[in-house]
């Protein structure tokens, strides 16, 4: 299964396949965790400052920010099959965002609210972060054989505090 | 040459290692030397760090004498910044001159990594030794720690062949992708210890107490757990249950330290009330990820030098004992 979501989130799968993994997926909320949590690891691999722990939020956050076209769309027989395959994808996706309420309703919500209002998308952790990283730093097994790592990771920490402030 | 002497000693003082593969001894010995030699031996240089797409480049000295270990780091990208440390203590100078102390908490007074360490190291990771490689101008022996699952990073060391200094060290994905390194491009290695004459003169053996209070105070070492983690992923041991202050906050924090002998993954628990404006989600530098998250009434944030995956699996699974025996 970890295969076939790396599968359907790379753009390898054929549509029948996807569509049995997308099933899968609405079935099996251990799967749909997986998805999730593989979203937001190819998020943080893309290296920005913070990512959010929760598609759902940033996704509900984007359709809120788009605006609303009152004019009516030009049609056309070709972009008529586009906006079937995008409603399906919204669908999809509003059906996912609505399947992890579901899961943990509670704290899915709390997480939303907190983020809302509290935290603008670009906004800069590292402050409080900081505290974090030297509470571990004193404890972590790295000073040992990794000890001439961390003392490279200990000025360059300051640094990013400095550019961030 | 000291230090020569110092790498002999090691490989034949600890000979009651619980390893029973001589080949997997050796290894485990490199590791040793690498622990000692990071503590003990006097060097400056410039390296340079790289991960994702940030390069620094920064200048290093190191004197371990009479009075133990101090380290001077200063960047020289961008604003200055220069961080001493003297044994368990460090202070951060910014431009401005705002001393900012962090005291560090050592653990152990002597570098060697103790037996248990190794062993735990070994159980979790295949250590090899590669080639030879030419860093810096100096020769280097290539070692790979290769771990058992995909749960930690893999890591790649080139040790300094005559004083054990890790000259160039990466961290690597499950993809063999490089999250983060660094390399030394200029090194010297001081065999005798005249610290008038190094670059860290400056810095005497009391160097000024810091201006501001030691925030991150320790209360207490807890005795029992309140809390359950089932995704620490196996090899990973507890070493340490505290109770802290954090900056800034009056509510005092449980971090929970596991090790797997090489890296660690702290579990910090707050009141959810005294954390009105944390940052959620997913944060990184190099391959520290930290992710915190809510949990009922709770913040849980966890740090670890472990894949993005690891870290979210680890607070996912914080649960409190008293609500799971209710």
């Amino acid at each position: 299964m970890k295969q076939n979501i790396s599968a359907l989130m790379d753009g390898e799968l054929f549509d029948e396949d996807s569509e049995v993994v997308l099933n899968k997926l609405k079935r099996n909320p251990e799967a749909h965790a997986e998805w999730q949590v593989y979203h937001l690891i190819s998020d943080a691999l893309r290296q920005p400052d913070h990512v959010r722990p929760d598609i759902s939020t940033s996704m509900r956050e984007r359709l809120r920010d788009e605006p609303i076209v009152f004019a009516p769309a030009v049609q056309q027989k070709k972009a008529r099959w586009y906006a079937v395959s995008a409603a399906a994808s919204v669908m999809a996706i509003t059906l996912m965002a609505w399947l992890s309420l579901q899961a943990d309703s509670k704290i899915q919500f709390q997480v939303a609210t907190t983020q809302n209002t509290m935290h603008p998308a670009s906004f800069s952790a590292a402050d409080n972060l900081d505290d974090y990283l030297s509470a571990h730093r004193e404890f972590s097994p790295s000073k040992d054989v990794l000890r001439m790592t961390s003392h490279v990771r200990t000025v360059t920490r300051q640094q990013t505090n400095r550019i961030d402030k | 040459m000291k230090s020569k002497i110092i790498v002999v000693l090691a490989l034949l003082g600890s000979t009651a290692l619980a390893v029973a593969n001589p080949v997997q001894q050796i290894h485990m010995e490199w590791l040793n030397i690498i622990a000692l030699a990071a503590h003990q031996t006097n060097y400056s240089g410039t390296f340079v760090h790289q991960y994702g797409n940030r390069l620094e480049t920064s200048n290093i000295s190191h004197i371990f004498d009479q009075g133990g270990e101090r380290t001077k780091l200063v960047n020289q990208d961008g604003s200055k910044c220069e961080v001493t440390s003297n044994n368990s203590a460090e202070w951060c100078y910014p431009g401005d001159k705002v001393g900012q102390a962090e005291q560090a908490h050592d653990r152990k007074a002597f570098p060697v990594l103790l037996p248990e360490q190794l062993s735990t190291l070994g159980e979790n990771y295949q250590i090899h030794t590669g080639e030879t490689a030419r860093i810096a101008g100096f020769d280097t022996q290539v070692l790979e720690l290769r771990p058992r699952d995909s749960l930690r990073y893999a890591h790649k060391m080139w040790v300094h062949i005559d004083s054990g200094l890790l000259l160039k060290a990466a961290v690597l994905s499950d993809r063999q992708e490089v999250v983060e390194q660094y390399t030394f491009i200029q090194l010297k290695v001081n065999s005798s210890t005249k610290p008038t004459k190094t670059p860290l003169s400056g810095i005497s053996k009391t160097t000024a107490q810091p201006k501001l209070p030691l925030a991150q105070k320790i209360v207490a070492v807890a005795d029992e757990s309140a809390w359950k983690v089932d995704g620490i992923p196996a090899g990973f041991k507890k070493i340490a249950e505290i109770h802290r202050f954090m900056r800034g906050k009056k509510n005092v924090a449980t971090q929970m330290v596991f090790s797997d002998g090489l890296v660690g993954i702290s579990i910090f628990i707050e009141t959810r009330s005294s954390n009105p404006d944390s940052a959620l989600g997913l944060s990184s530098q190099g391959a520290i990820h930290i992710y915190s998250k809510l949990n009922s009434d709770y913040l849980v944030t966890v740090v670890g030098e472990v894949p993005p995956s690891t870290v979210l699996q680890v607070a996912n699974s914080v649960r409190n004992r008293g609500l799971l025996s209710n």
